[in-house]
């Protein structure tokens, strides 16, 4: 059980270590460091998976009433399995896309810091202890986004910053009532509020739930408190972009779990107004950020906007409150954490290579780097919802479990607006290939030769893709794992 | 009858006598004899104030033996002497504070006239703090006003001529009010004795004859005792008159000779009208609205002021209000509240006024604020002296302004109807106060970068310094040990009645 | 015992220009000693506390001067006497570049002992009493430096707390007039049967009070001397302007509003949601203005005004838990303002830049001013694990607590001003750390980290923020025994 603390303490030591560190005059030492921790951590990590008997660990009390708790439950190992995987790809590919920027040094050293404090997000035992590591993973994250310093990278941080603090302290404000209400703030599933205060104080109670989910929500890119994602995704380094809009935004989506199946529980907000503004929000966030992403020339920026949309298919999902929504939402937080790291480093890749960063200036790419576009396009296929992909496992549970909940008007109106927004999806993502593989009548062949990224970043592209794939092809297991949270949350 | 009983007639018989003596006197001379007056008078009425004491009760003494209703009496109570002694003491004060700035504002030939002047005001205050028969009271009256005017005026330029006969203007104006009440008096009760008077009053009051004379005659003794004391719409006269004339004729009128006709009118309003008449009729809301206005449009006046020694004139409107105000709540503890103001307001302004004197000397003789920046560097003593001042004027705890404040706002709270208004201003006009003070302090403590003046050492002025030191301890006295006097006062008040 | 804690700083201080002292290091050594045996003393009374009131004198009737050591007193007193020594520590460096030493370190220690003299103040009175020698023993320190700015600023101070104790004063009296007696007593002391019917004038006086009391508080309108008195010297805008002058006005409203008005006869009443909903808009008015400020002390100024409204929203839920919330932000506040200021005239006294844009890069030129720095922002902001967020979950929880749904709203308002304090704090340590690409290092050519007179007292309050920040339980437990009037 201490492999628990050591895997999050480990990499946020190392990450202070780095930090801390003399500037090094060769390179490659610092990428060896690097590199270590970063193996170190995922083997500690799978350690602490391992050995853990689901008990809780106390820290120590902040307060009285306060303790910093650590637990791993089953939805922390899914969250956590995904932060370690995309770290590990998107660190190794930094070695290579970080080559020509300044201050590398500080780029791993907060990056493994980030590393830690989601690992910590995932075994919080309590949401005092969530609250604490959510403010941190905010105020460590914001130097990965205005690593380059320029103007527009200092901007977006601190937009960044506020909008996340923003979103936090609203979590707050609901977290001083929940201590009272609910007497406790440790995560047990189905809730942690009795019935008879649910009864007295339902106004109240429910007004909270719904401040605390926009709160939450701002992290997790939601309608309306998203302006931030796609200041700040782009801005930062395509590895950083990466885990930003592949694991740290999950963060959010992991808060709102915890928040709504852990604290208020579902029993308690189904068939509420919260629950249908917060379906509302969702809907609305999926197909705004498809429309945004569809009219967006800058990659980077589709991307992001892409993220805005494809979370909000997961937040609708857990909004549905019905079994196989949920599940839905939870193969949906691996598929989209695994696609949308694999698209940006594509992304990442092809601005490294070219220098070119709108979608229109990538013509004929895919003479040039067939495999990263086969890459970036079996995921994009996966992002709309194609099997044999993880995205098709996952959107059809998420349209079934809607289907399936009965709930007047959103049954229906969800999945027809999934499908819209899937539709929007090949739109934005497809011409990349397109343009890739049949640049046009145009286009000057000649100038382009065949020139591979190196294996560093390719290799990490190949992995993501392989696992977007595998939860397509094998999602039993998977889901088997997921109903065991789903029987006791739902 | 005891010895002590002949005191306070005494007391008043030597001022006068040391009044002509002075007049065949040289300058120096005459300053010799006005300070041993002062002193033995001083000595005389404490051991007044202790028999009296002693015996719990006031004593009358029947001038010449004549009985009443034809003869002129003196009652000494345990406040009129107390009063005495404590006037006194301040005048002295002011003398030995002012007294090289008297040497040279005033010609040598000249000097031994203002000693004259002095006395026979110091024997008009007796007179009018002890009396108890109307007319003497409006004799000294009088003689008190022109003395007063003398006093401006002995400092010739042209405008303290014109000061003086602003003064002479508007104080015969309060005196001829003065004169038609006691006429009216006289009239509706057949009696000048103070304390025949209130009998035939309180006659008259309860048949209910002669209402609105009655009410007249309070309105008309009233108003001109508050023109003589300066009151706010009848101020006019003030700053001009403390500001120009020489500075121990100004701290002595601004802090004893208005105080003498507050002092009259409170003891008419025990001793003639009778508290509960006086308390009914509705010139005690006049007087206190008047008082409240005077403390707000004093103060805004004094801030608009840029010569110093006007500031301070202005200052004394103010604190005429705030006495008026606590006369005008119409309860014991007001007008005790009252009592102790003109005590501490006395012993503040002549404060003031002498370390003022002290500053504009180390300043080129200018009295602009611009030119007294920096002066309590150049004169120490007065520096710290009038930082005192204007803290006790501020209301600062340890000085005697803060009692005064105290026992106002107490008295306040007890009186329903006018709790409120009266909290209020007094809370406005110590912001007031504090803006034109402490914008004074500030500026004699900013060091100017070279000094046009010189420095003054404390060898070069003794006895001014001595004088200063006096004046802080018993403001300090005033302000610590408050009770006995505060417990004085009220002993003497019920002796009134 | 009592009075020679006051005595000691105020003589010291009048000794210090007496006093033929050969080198400077002499008077150095001479004030720390001093104040350090002070603090020493103080430590030793609060802990053998006596549990009889002394008197000193007695003004009139039952009105006196007297001491008494309480629950409050220790709170105040500890925590002024904790902060003296590294304060004065601190003003030896800084103040090597400003001229009239003697006279800052005369009235900078005689401020200690009228300090403590609040803090000790057994009655109403005698609190008054020091409050206003605070404010006359202040003034010549905001007008140090003597220029205009200085003088201007120094008046405004004067009028604004003079006037305030005008309106305090009027609250004396009526304490004086319906009070059973005038000593401090947990409760509140008010004789209901003298008051009668005239409650709402009683309601009324407490508000104006409130507001008087208030002004050496900051809260709104009152209060835009407190930044401009930032023209002092760093070591008086950082202990007297963010802890020992502003908390004298909180110190005070909670022994006007606990000890003598009572809360059992407030809470519930119009007077508590006026009060409350002025604390309310002062706490917003203050970061947004802090915000806006480009000037690196009038910010954090600002940010004093906002955070001394977080202690009085404490105070105004009337509660127990309220006033646990206000005794944690008032100490845990004065350890995260001084520090932050004590970093802002580090960088003044280094570097002479007074201006946030002036500050590009300065974080790795001083580092250790910069952490210090960038955790007392955190800690501001409520970062758990910083003293700052123990306090905000106080205040908060005890608003929820106290069921008063007005009082909601003053828990957004907290959250809303955090998040503000972000804004304004962190763009700081931004900039000082991640300066845009076109910076030019070169700029910064020279720039140290002060000396270990200014270091160590930054990471001694760092330390503490911290360590209260992680480990709270004990001292929250003894603000509560003091809220339920135990010491």
């Amino acid at each position: 059980m201490y492999y628990m603390l050591l895997s999050i303490f480990f990499p946020i030591l190392a990450g202070v270590f780095l930090l801390a560190l003399r500037e090094m005059k060769v390179r490659k030492n610092l990428l060896c460091l690097t590199g270590t921790f970063l193996i170190l951590e995922a083997v500690l990590v799978i350690l602490a998976l391992c050995m853990s008997r689901g008990e809780m660990l106390l820290l120590f009390n902040l307060t009285d009433r306060l303790p910093i708790l650590f637990k791993i439950d089953e939805t922390g190992v899914i969250f956590a399995i995904l932060a370690v995987v995309i770290f590990l790809c998107a660190g190794f590919f930094s070695f290579e896309y970080m080559k020509h920027e300044k201050s590398e040094k500080r780029y791993y050293g907060y990056y493994l810091i980030v590393l830690g404090v989601l690992i910590a997000l995932c075994f919080a035992g309590n949401l005092i202890t969530f609250y604490l590591f959510f403010e941190l993973l905010t105020l460590s994250s914001m130097p990965l986004v205005l690593h380059n310093r320029s103007r527009e990278a200092i901007m977006a941080g601190l937009k960044y910053l506020f909008y996340s603090l923003a979103g936090a302290y609203m979590a707050l404000f609901g977290l001083y009532f929940i201590e009272k209400y609910g007497n406790t703030l440790t995560f047990s599933a189905g809730g942690v509020i009795s019935t008879q205060t649910a009864e007295q104080h339902t106004a109240l109670l429910l007004g909270i739930a719904f401040v605390m989910l926009i709160g939450f929500g701002v992290k997790a890119g939601m309608f309306p408190m998203h302006a931030w994602l796609t200041a700040a995704h782009p801005a930062a380094p395509a590895p950083a972009s990466a885990v930003l809009s592949a694991v740290i935004v999950k963060a959010g989506v992991l808060a709102m779990v915890r928040v709504v199946y852990y604290i208020f529980g579902a029993s308690f907000l189904r068939g509420t107004w919260v629950q249908k503004g917060w379906l509302v929000l969702t809907l609305i966030t999926v197909f705004m950020g498809s429309m945004l992403a569809y009219r967006e020339p800058v990659l980077k920026k589709r991307l992001a906007y892409s993220t805005i949309s494809q979370v909000s298919y997961i937040l609708f999902g857990l909004a549905v409150m019905d079994g196989d929504a949920v599940t839905g939402s939870f193969l949906h937080v691996l598929s989209h954490g695994f696609i949308k790291a694999a698209l940006f480093l594509c992304a990442g890749t092809m601005i490294y290579m070219t220098g070119k960063t709108k979608v229109e200036e990538l013509r004929g790419i895919g003479k040039e780097m067939p495999i990263l576009l086969w890459c970036y396009t079996i995921v994009s296929l996966g992002l709309i919802g194609i099997p044999p992909t993880g995205g098709f496992i996952s959107k059809w549970y998420l349209a079934l479990g809607s289907l399936n909940s009965g709930i007047p008007g959103f049954g229906l109106a969800g999945p027809i607006v999934l499908l819209v927004s899937a539709l929007l999806t090949a739109g934005y993502l497809l011409p990349v290939t397109i343009h890739g593989f049949l640049p046009g009548a145009e286009f000057d062949g000649n100038t382009s030769e065949r020139r591979e990224p190196s294996l560093f970043m390719l290799i990490p592209v190949i992995i993501l893709t392989a696992l977007t794939v595998a939860i397509g092809l094998f999602p039993n297991g998977i889901i088997a794992y997921l109903s065991r949270i789903i029987t006791k949350i739902v | 009858m005891d010895l002590v009983q002949n005191f306070p007639a005494v007391s008043i018989l030597i001022c006068l006598f040391a009044g002509i003596i002075s007049s065949g006197l040289k300058g120096k001379a005459a300053r010799y004899v006005n300070i041993a007056l002062i002193l033995a008078v001083m000595i005389l009425n404490t051991c007044t104030l202790g028999y009296v004491l002693h015996t719990e009760e006031a004593f009358v003494y029947v001038m010449g033996k004549f009985p009443a209703p034809w003869g002129n009496e003196i009652r000494a109570g345990v406040l009129e002497c107390f009063m005495a002694v404590f006037f006194c003491m301040i005048m002295l004060l002011s003398l030995l504070g002012g007294k090289k700035k008297l040497a040279d504002e005033v010609e040598e030939g000249k000097t031994f006239l203002y000693y004259v002047l002095m006395n026979l005001l110091l024997s008009s205050l007796l007179a009018l703090v002890y009396t108890n028969d109307l007319f003497t009271a409006y004799v000294f009256v009088e003689i008190n006003t022109i003395a007063a005017c003398g006093l401006i005026m002995i400092r010739q330029n042209g405008r303290t001529i014109e000061a003086a006969a602003r003064y002479m203007i508007m104080s015969l104006l309060g005196s001829g009010m003065l004169l038609m009440g006691i006429c009216m008096l006289y009239d509706l009760t057949g009696h000048l004795l103070m304390s025949n008077i209130k009998e035939q009053v309180a006659i008259l009051s309860v048949s209910g004859q002669y209402r609105i004379p009655l009410l007249v005659t309070i309105a008309l003794m009233s108003v001109g005792l508050a023109i003589k004391s300066a009151l706010f719409p009848f101020h006019a006269w003030l700053p001009d008159a403390y500001g120009y004339s020489t500075v121990s004729s100004a701290a002595i009128l601004s802090s004893l000779v208005s105080k003498g006709y507050i002092f009259l009118l409170i003891k008419i309003i025990y001793r003639v009208i009778g508290f509960d008449i006086f308390e009914a009729s509705k010139i005690i809301d006049v007087l206190f609205v008047f008082g409240l206005m005077g403390m707000i449009f004093g103060s805004l006046s004094a801030i608009k002021e840029n010569d110093v020694r006007r500031m301070i004139a202005y200052s004394s409107v103010a604190q005429i209000g705030y006495i008026y105000m606590g006369i005008g709540m119409g309860t014991q503890a007001g007008m005790a509240a009252s009592v102790f103001h003109i005590l501490s307001h006395a012993a503040t302004k002549s404060l003031l006024f002498i370390a003022a004197i002290g500053l504009t000397d180390v300043s080129g003789g200018s009295r602009k604020f611009i030119d007294l920046t920096g002066a309590a560097y150049r004169n120490k003593w007065a520096g710290v002296t009038f930082t005192v001042g204007s803290l006790s004027m501020v209301g600062v705890p340890l000085f005697s302004g803060f009692i005064s404040k105290l026992l106002f706002a107490q008295a306040a709270v007890q009186n329903n109807g006018k709790m409120l208004p009266a909290l209020i201003v007094l809370g406005i006009s110590t912001i007031l106060n504090a803006i034109y003070f402490m914008k004074t302090v500030i500026r004699i403590y900013t060091p100017v970068e070279e000094n046009k003046y010189e420095c003054v050492t404390f060898s070069s002025m003794k006895l001014y310094a001595a004088t200063l030191v006096c004046f802080i301890g018993l403001n300090i006295i005033l302000g610590v040990n408050s009770q006995p006097i505060v417990d004085l006062i009220q002993q003497g008040l019920s002796m009134f009645s | 015992m009592i009075m020679l804690v006051i005595l000691i700083p105020v003589l010291t201080g009048v000794l210090v220009p007496l006093l033929p002292f050969k080198k400077r290091s002499h008077m150095e050594l001479f004030l720390e000693t001093m104040v350090i045996l002070n603090s020493l003393l103080v430590w030793y009374l609060l802990m053998n506390r006596p549990t009889e009131i002394f008197t000193l004198a007695n003004f009139t009737g039952n009105l006196s001067i007297s001491f008494k050591v309480d629950g409050m007193s220790m709170v105040f007193g500890g925590l002024v006497s904790a902060l003296w020594p590294f304060a004065t520590l601190y003003a030896f460096e800084y103040m090597t570049k400003e001229e009239h030493e003697k006279v800052f370190f005369m009235f900078y220690t005689m401020t200690y002992g009228v300090t403590l003299g609040i803090s000790l103040a057994a009655n109403l009175l005698t609190m008054y009493f020091f409050y206003e020698l605070l404010t006359l023993v202040t003034v010549p320190l905001v007008m140090h430096t003597l220029t205009r700015e200085a003088i201007l600023a120094s008046r405004k101070y004067l009028y604004y707390s003079l006037g305030g104790a005008a309106f305090a004063f009027v609250g004396l009296i009526f304490v004086i007039i319906y009070g059973s007696t005038t000593n401090f007593v947990l409760g509140g002391v008010l004789d209901f049967q003298k008051i009668g019917d005239r409650t709402d004038i009683l309601l009324l006086i407490y508000v104006i009070a409130f507001m008087g009391f208030g002004v050496k508080a900051a809260i709104c309108p009152f209060n835009s001397w407190l930044p401009d008195a930032g023209v002092a010297p760093t070591p008086v805008t950082a202990l007297l302007h963010a802890v020992a002058v502003v908390k004298s006005g909180a110190f005070a409203i909670i022994r006007l509003t606990y000890y003598s008005f009572g809360t059992e006869f407030l809470k519930g009443t119009w007077a508590q949601n006026v009060v409350m909903a002025i604390v309310m808009f002062t706490i917003l008015y203050g970061c947004s203005r802090a915000v806006k400020e480009t000037h690196i002390k009038r910010r954090l100024a600002y940010s004093t005004i906002s955070n001394l409204s977080y202690i009085l929203f404490g105070v105004t839920l009337m509660t127990p838990l309220g006033m646990v919330g206000a005794l944690s932000h008032l100490i845990f506040h004065a350890l995260m303002k001084i520090s932050s200021f004590f970093c802002a005239g580090a960088i003044m006294h280094q570097t002479d830049r007074h201006y946030v844009h002036e500050l590009d890069g300065m974080g790795y030129k001083m580092p250790a001013v910069f952490g210090v720095f960038t955790i007392s922002a955190l800690a501001l902001m409520g970062v758990p694990g910083l003293a700052g967020f123990v306090s905000k979950w106080n205040l908060a929880s005890a608003a929820v607590d106290s069921g008063n749904v007005f009082a909601y709203g003053g828990i957004g308002c907290l959250l809303v001003s955090a998040l503000l304090t972000a804004i304004y704090m962190l763009t700081i340590v931004v900039r000082a750390f991640f300066p845009g690409k076109d910076f030019d290092a070169g700029t910064l050519e020279g720039v140290k980290d002060p000396g270990w007179k200014m270091l160590v007292p930054l990471f001694t309050f760092t330390l503490f923020i911290i360590l209260f920040g992680l480990h709270s339980a004990p001292i929250v437990r003894f603000f509560g025994d003091v809220a339920a009037g135990i010491y």
